[in-house]
């Protein structure tokens, strides 16, 4: 109020050059002086009030009705000041809440990190993007002594905070399984168990686990719902369905999961994705799963890591850079 | 980005019938109908999703609790006339085998 | 200085009634127009929650003098039903009559000292200050 009362004056300077001249300039000037008084957290009543009393400084002589008519300009404008008011304070806490959610992000970023193994023969890849700062997917490596890799995808229903919270949860059960072999089915229906004790009735996770062992080159894989991903056969250059059949985790405890298995050869890809992957839309339009591995043979000739980018780039420039659901892909090739 | 909602609580049957999209915004409405039906002592309930164009992993978690609630009362929960897309959801995540789903040819045909 | 005044709220009329007899003595006081309008716009908000949340209550005035400060002090009051969740109404958004009013935060923000005691099934006072500067 008080920096706005020295404004007064120049209020009124400008008021008078451009009842005088009309000029473009003082227009400009207005401008600056609107800015100056939002930064300052000036509200339109006051604005008001200082063009009322610099106007009845320079014409005295103004009329009465005039003067009322200002002054029932006034009382409309209050509450459009509260309003302001109210959105900047809304603007402060959101900038709040915006900075705790980084602080999670950064906490999920460290409680789920987990190390992609480095193994001679086998080429693994993933890529894993949040709609939201706070992701629903989860990936996770086991690496055991015999040089077998257990590999998990999950997606849990929904996105941003709710899925997140849940998605800890996954972890830390993940965690409690010992490190050696262990197989998909029993990973599945340990979840299984614990998932349904711990969430809400309308919640509910996928999830694939894949082991691959390197001594014999089979995968097993049982899958919780989880959307499928493709087997690139490179002797046929040809993708197909990685079919699974399996019950989301969470709906009913005493669940069994099928385990599947089969032998990779030199040259072959595995490539698992969340739903993310294969929910993209493009305008109205669904993208359908064989674009999916279109892109990835385009790509084929160049390293997992980079294979899983280039889907990723593709599918976001597609989604007008606007990603709709939790993007996640994993993929595991047999080099020799 | 829409749902329409109706309910034919019929005292033998009771019919909801969408139409829409059915997502993480329209979800909560399509909760707040379907459960209080489903937890009606030895309710029968019919979901008609013919005019669901679209629906996500949030539709499903409704459609699970809703089975859920019908073992603690002893309803039943049908799903009818749905398209491919929507179907193919139910069947990835293993619920075809245990949600009562009618599936018409005619309506699900033309892959 | 002035007696305590008071207006009591039973239609949506009194609102009027208590705008204008606050307004009134806020120019006594010597408050200008802008100060006039925003205590003018919190009495409306203070009394409409009676009229649509208590039904009956009042709203009184009183000027008051200090050696150093001159004011004025409005109470609301009723024996409404109260408000249950004290901190919830005073969040910003989350707007009472029907999202167009602005709450008790609005008029929080029009005056200078603010305060609420509420028990529920009993009643809501609502005390709130505007110095003159």
């Amino acid at each position: 109020m008080s920096t706005l009362k020295m404004d007064l004056s120049s209020y009124k300077d400008l008021l008078k050059q451009y009842i005088e001249t009309q000029n473009e300039q003082a227009l400009y000037r207005a401008e600056q002086f609107s800015k100056h008084s939002i930064q300052q957290n000036i509200s339109p009543d006051e604005i008001v009030d200082v063009h009322v009393q610099a106007l009845s400084e320079l014409y005295p002589d103004i009329p009465d009705n005039i003067m009322n008519s200002m002054n029932f300009l006034l009382e409309t404008m209050i509450s459009y000041g509260l309003a302001y008011q109210e959105y900047q304070a809304l603007r402060e806490k959101q900038y709040e809440l915006q900075s705790e959610i980084s602080v999670a992000a950064n906490m999920q970023d460290t409680l789920l990190s987990t190390t992609k193994p480095n193994l001679e023969g086998l080429d693994i890849g993933v890529t894993s993007h949040p709609a939201k700062q706070m992701s629903g997917d989860y990936y996770h490596f086991v690496q055991d002594q015999k040089g077998s890799v257990g590999i998990a995808v999950a997606d849990v229903i929904g996105k941003g905070i709710p899925a997140a919270l849940c998605m800890s949860m996954i972890k830390y059960s993940m965690d409690s399984f010992p490190d050696e072999q262990m197989y998909p089915s029993s990973i599945l229906e340990g979840m299984n168990w614990v998932v349904e004790r711990n969430v809400d009735p309308s919640m509910f996770i996928t999830m694939f686990y894949g082991l691959y062992d390197q001594a014999s080159n089979h995968f097993y894989y049982s899958s919780a719902g989880h959307e499928p991903g493709f087997y690139y056969s490179a002797k046929n250059d040809e993708f197909s369905e990685i079919e699974a059949k399996g019950l989301v985790l969470g709906v009913d405890r005493s669940a069994t999961y099928k385990q599947y298995e089969t032998l990779v050869e030199t040259g072959d890809m595995i490539v698992l994705l969340t739903d993310g992957v294969t929910e993209c839309r493009a305008g109205e339009r669904f993208i359908e799963r064989d674009e999916i591995s279109d892109v990835i043979h385009q790509y084929k000739h160049l390293p997992a890591q980079e294979i899983t980018e280039q889907v990723y780039q593709h599918f976001e420039r597609l989604q007008d850079f606007q990603l709709r659901d939790d993007f996640t892909m994993v993929i595991i090739r047999r080099d020799v | 980005m829409n749902l329409n909602i109706n309910v034919d609580d019929n005292e033998k049957l009771k019919t909801v019938t969408l139409s829409g999209e059915i997502d993480a915004y329209t979800a909560p409405k399509l909760k707040e109908t379907l459960l209080p039906l489903t937890q009606e002592d030895q309710a029968v309930v019919k979901v008609d999703l013919e005019g669901v164009s679209y629906m996500d992993s949030t539709g499903l978690g409704v459609f699970i609790s809703a089975l859920k609630s019908t073992k603690e009362y002893d309803s039943q929960l049908t799903l009818v006339k749905m398209n491919d897309r929507v179907y193919r959801l139910f069947e990835i995540t293993g619920l075809t085998e245990i949600i009562d789903i009618e599936t018409d040819s005619t309506v699900r045909g033309g892959m | 200085m002035d007696f305590q005044s008071c207006v009591n709220i039973k239609k949506e009329w009194d609102i009027v009634g208590a705008r204008q007899l606050g307004r009134d003595i806020a120019k006594k006081i010597g408050f200008g127009t802008v100060d006039q309008a925003r205590i003018a716009t919190a009495i409306s908000e203070l009394a409409r929650n009676i009229y649509l949340y208590a039904g009956t209550g009042k709203v009184c005035f009183e000027a008051i003098e200090d050696i150093n400060e001159r004011g004025l002090r409005i109470v609301a009051m009723d024996e409404g039903p109260g408000i249950r969740d004290v901190s919830q109404v005073m969040e910003d958004g989350f707007s009472t009559s029907g999202g167009l009013g602005a709450g008790l935060p609005g008029v929080k923000r029009l005056m200078d000292d603010f305060d609420v005691i509420s028990r529920q099934g009993e009643g809501t006072e609502v005390r709130v200050v505007k110095w003159l500067r």
